[in-house]
């Protein structure tokens, strides 16, 4: 007996003591080694050199959006405190949120301090007209076509899809080359599909939610968008079936081949194409993807990337805010901008002169016309919503459903799952 | 009669004593889980009512795409299953025999088993595919096929691909169970036969599958337990794709658990599972119990 | 394989022979790796030993002491392992948690040792019952006790399939991915999947880097299963003759 208090005594004095010397709060950011990774370290670094009471952890989590969501999903159930920064990409915010799982970021920002960044990025993770977290970088879709092939047949880069059918036509049947497709996108049944979709959609001129807030796939434009994607591949063959196996890599791949006149998809292409052994190296430019004719307005650049959320739970929400001011602010996307080609979510920076003549500044024009997917609206239901879309979508491009019937469909399955819509 | 009772009491604590530690393990892994899941699938996911009932249930039978997936599992399950039995015995049986390199060859044999399914299934998402896969150009270079075959994008074609990958990879672990069983069968057995003039088909007929059945069917069970479940080959091989064609229950309910985050849901379709692997397994069980008890 | 390889048009039946410089490369740029793998290996290593050690006792309990009950047993702990593993993370992440032992090594040990144990032991009642009767009655007219026929006679007898069941749950312990990675998700704990995986990005695979990497991270099992593999064959028979 007399053991057992002794040590308990020992125990307590022990704890009371560790807690007393340590002044310094201990964070931990939850962030992927290969996206935001070659700046992570720096960042965290120049971070604690200005503020010696916090010390920062990095716990690196993986890049591939389901892994580290089964971690998240696991940490949160649990309620664990930490990490308390999490890096959540861009259509996890909302879901998040209704969750309880991340913390509203008004009290802890200035208003001037959340203007500044990329509007339509931001709002996807604005819920309830609260902000939810603070935009890393940005990754959208961009056309990338093959110049030479282009200024051969006398065309520039095409603005609308009907330019884009008519000249993959014109350059097919010209190189008379088996191995060649016109049009290359990622259409397997990911993620990625619902984006291209809305690029499509949103390019008729569509919105997912109407002005009164009613979801609006089964309308003119959800059928035209879907009609334009079942015709390039079925009626105006310039895609090959195999796109609709097709993630964002594959559709690269193709296009690093030689063997794709038009590749639509998101901008980490960029540095693989441009490689020195790469055989399009210099072939290829970027523009904005496409619009239906009539809609140049619309915006069409889909887009994705990261954000910088808090944990609901975690006991150091001003040291975590004060460590995403320091890895979004001006010169730390600059940096992340010149250093690991990211494009950053404030607007400002793509006007630095540092940066003139880089392809970011091309980016940057098409994020003006940026579109995220309708994550914030949908909240928690937004991976159900996708999921339908997805499903939908292919069934539309294997033929099995006419464009008018899958949005039909869609529209209805998805009005079960949101409360908003059952009235 | 007191002496037996005696013997029975006491064979029957230490058999206790004995099983003791590996029941307290599982019951601390997986004996919670399993009761915590059974009861969040009776909470009604899509439905205000908070009483509990077998709501959830009932919309798996409605929701088209659990009984795709529910299909989908078993069909892969049949084919895939006696699939590897085959390749399994043909491989246990050649290694049991005497040759130069044999343990480098054992060695070699376990490897597609042995590297994690998630490289193995990008790896051979890589050959499958349509346009630069090296499977279709080598179809094509000798001749078998004229066009391009869009293995993952084409009804059952993904789910033969899904299949022969499933097959490859894990025959070693199959051969591996049965290897081990051959060592029981004790060699001069054979060597009696021999000198009865019986074949070495006959002898393989005759003495081998006989004795080697309760290894069989082991092997056969923990495998069918594993294809029942079959998660991380659809995941990253064809993300259930074409359509739903590949989806399996396992990765159908990843999705509903991890990405809709609907535990309740996610759970009822988790223990329907549940029950249709205890059911399969019943069967082996039943003709385990016939051969030995 | 070469990133240039896997992209080449047309491909290439016979990738260009892995570099050196690729194994340098990994180390420079991820001396973690290493870290990984020691994790891997002391999980492995731990969890195999554990269940040969309890499953095997189960086993002989349950193939040849054969008490009331014996069987119940047997198929009640098939049917919890029965259980979706996917289905299970939640759960027991928060157990761990509330026992404090998240990023420790016992979480995972334990939480391997419940998945794979009925699995060896059912694999193990196997070689158990090929036994002869015979052996174990000379020795409890000697008068060994039920531990020391375990100990003395069946362990050294079931020597294939103790060795077979090891290589299994060996391997199977190494590639287990879901717990491992909520189980032990700080940096220097993670287990060599949960590792490598966190080479690919958002969309590009880094071939090269994850080849190289994953053949490194088994080669622990490939030593295994060359030690063990000899020890599988012509153990039971040479042991009965003695």
């Amino acid at each position: 007996m007399r053991m057992i208090k002794l040590f308990t005594i020992f125990f307590l004095v022990f704890q009371y003591a560790s807690i007393a010397f340590s002044a310094e709060t201990e964070i931990t950011i939850s962030i992927g080694p290969r996206g935001f990774g070659k700046m992570t370290p720096r960042l965290i670094e120049e971070f604690m050199k200005e503020n010696p009471q916090i010390k920062v952890n990095w716990q690196k989590i993986s890049d591939v959006p389901n892994e580290s969501r089964k971690l998240y999903v696991t940490n949160f159930t649990a309620e664990s405190e930490k990490p308390d920064i999490i890096s959540v990409d861009v259509i996890w915010p909302g879901d998040f949120a209704k969750r309880g799982w991340i913390a509203p970021l008004n009290d802890l920002f200035t208003k001037a301090e959340l203007s500044k960044y990329n509007q339509s990025f931001a709002e996807a993770a604005t819920v309830d007209g609260k902000l939810y977290a603070i935009p890393l970088y940005i990754d959208g879709t961009h056309l990338f076509y093959r110049s030479d092939l282009l200024e051969k047949y006398g065309f520039t880069a095409p603005k609308t899809w009907e330019e884009l059918i008519s000249q993959s036509k014109t350059i097919l049947e010209g190189e008379k080359n088996p191995e060649l497709v016109g049009f290359v996108n990622m259409w397997a049944k990911i993620e990625g599909l619902f984006m291209n979709w809305l690029t499509f959609f949103y390019g008729a001129g569509g919105k997912f939610f109407d002005e009164q807030g009613k979801i609006a796939v089964d309308s003119p434009e959800g059928v035209k968008a879907m009609q334009a994607m079942v015709d390039i591949l079925h009626k105006h063959k310039i895609a090959n079936e195999s796109i609709l196996t097709f993630k964002p890599n594959d559709a690269r791949v193709l296009f690093q081949q030689e063997r794709a006149v038009f590749l639509m998809v998101q901008d980490f292409v960029i540095s693989p194409l441009s490689a020195d052994d790469s055989p399009v190296k210099d072939k290829f430019e970027i523009t904005r993807n496409p619009y239906f004719e009539g809609n140049e307005n619309s915006h069409s650049t889909t887009i994705g990337g990261y954000l910088l959320a808090i944990n609901q739970f975690s006991e150091h929400k001003e040291a975590a805010a004060k460590l995403i001011k320091y890895f979004t602010k001006y010169e730390s996307q600059l940096e992340s901008a010149k250093i690991s080609n990211k494009a950053p979510t404030i607007n400002a920076v793509y006007q630095d002169p540092s940066l003139k003549g880089s392809v970011l500044q091309i980016l940057g024009e098409n994020y003006k016309v940026g579109v995220v997917r309708p994550s914030a609206e949908t909240g928690e239901r937004y991976n159900r919503v996708s999921q339908i879309m997805q499903a939908e979508i292919t069934e539309a491009l294997h033929q099995r459903k006419t464009p008018a019937k899958a949005m039909e469909d869609a529209e209805n399955q998805i009005k079960r799952f949101l409360p908003s819509e059952r009235k | 009669m007191q002496l037996d009772y005696f013997k029975l009491h006491r064979n029957t604590r230490i058999g206790y004593l004995f099983v003791l530690p590996s029941l307290l393990v599982v019951i601390f892994v997986l004996v919670y889980p399993v009761i915590q899941a059974f009861l969040y699938s009776l909470k009604p996911e899509y439905s205000e009512n908070s009483e509990w009932s077998f709501e959830n249930y009932a919309n798996l039978i409605s929701d088209d795409r659990f009984v795709e997936s529910f299909n989908n599992t078993l069909i892969f399950t049949f084919f895939t299953i006696p699939a590897e039995l085959i390749f399994g015995l043909v491989i246990a049986v050649l290694l049991n025999k005497e040759f130069k390199f044999r343990g480098i060859v054992r060695v070699a044999i376990l490897f597609p088993w042995a590297l994690p399914t998630a490289l193995n299934a990008i790896m051979w998402r890589w050959m499958f595919n349509t346009e630069f896969g090296i499977i279709n150009y080598g179809l094509i270079s000798i001749g078998l096929i004229e066009n391009q075959l869009n293995w993952l994008g084409k009804e059952p074609l993904a789910m033969i691909a899904m299949m022969s990958v499933s097959t490859w990879k894990t025959s070693s672990f199959m051969a591996l169970l049965l290897l081990a069983g051959l060592q029981t069968i004790p060699k001069d057995l054979y060597e009696s036969a021999k000198t009865d003039g019986a074949s070495d088909l006959k002898s393989f007929f005759y003495i081998t599958l006989p004795l080697l059945t309760p290894a069989i069917i082991v092997s056969l069970l923990l495998r069918t337990m594993d294809a029942l479940r079959v998660f991380e080959l659809p995941f990253n091989f064809t993300d259930g794709g074409p359509l739903n064609t590949t989806e399996t229950i396992s990765l159908y309910s990843y999705r509903v658990l991890f990405e809709f985050v609907e535990f309740n849901y996610g759970s009822s379709m988790v223990i329907v599972q549940f029950i249709l692997i205890m059911i399969m397994s019943l069967i082996y069980i039943k003709s385990i119990k016939n051969i030995d008890y | 394989m070469p990133a240039k390889d896997i992209y080449a048009w047309p491909p290439k039946l016979f990738p260009s022979p892995g570099t050196i410089d690729n194994y340098i490369k990994i180390f420079n740029s991820s001396p973690e790796l290493l870290r990984y793998i020691l994790n891997s290996t002391i999980i492995a290593v731990f969890t195999t030993v554990t269940i040969i050690l309890f499953g095997g006792l189960a086993a002989y309990a349950l193939v040849r002491i054969k008490f009331r009950g014996s069987f119940s047993i047997m198929l009640g702990m098939l049917g919890v392992s029965m259980f979706p593993n996917i289905a299970i993370l939640p759960a027991i992440f928060i157990v761990f948690k509330n026992l404090n032992l998240i990023n420790s090594y016992p979480s995972l040990i334990i939480a391997h040792t419940g998945l794979f144990i009925t699995m060896a032991i059912w694999i193990l009642a196997n070689y158990i019952r090929t036994i002869p009767f015979e052996i174990e009655d000379a020795a409890k007219i000697d008068g060994c006790g039920p531990f020391d026929i375990f100990w003395r006679i069946i362990l050294p007898l079931s020597k294939p399939g103790i060795f077979a069941t090891s290589l299994i749950v060996f391997i199977f312990s190494w590639n287990e991915f879901p717990l491992s990675l909520v189980l032990l998700h700080d940096n220097d704990m993670r287990t060599a999947p949960v590792g490598i995986s966190l080479y690919p990005g958002e969309y590009s695979f880094p071939w090269e880097t994850i080849s190289t990497a994953t053949f490194l991270s088994i080669i622990p099992v490939l030593i295994i299963t060359g030690i063990f593999q000899k020890q599988i064959i012509g153990g039971l028979t040479s042991g009965s003759n003695k």
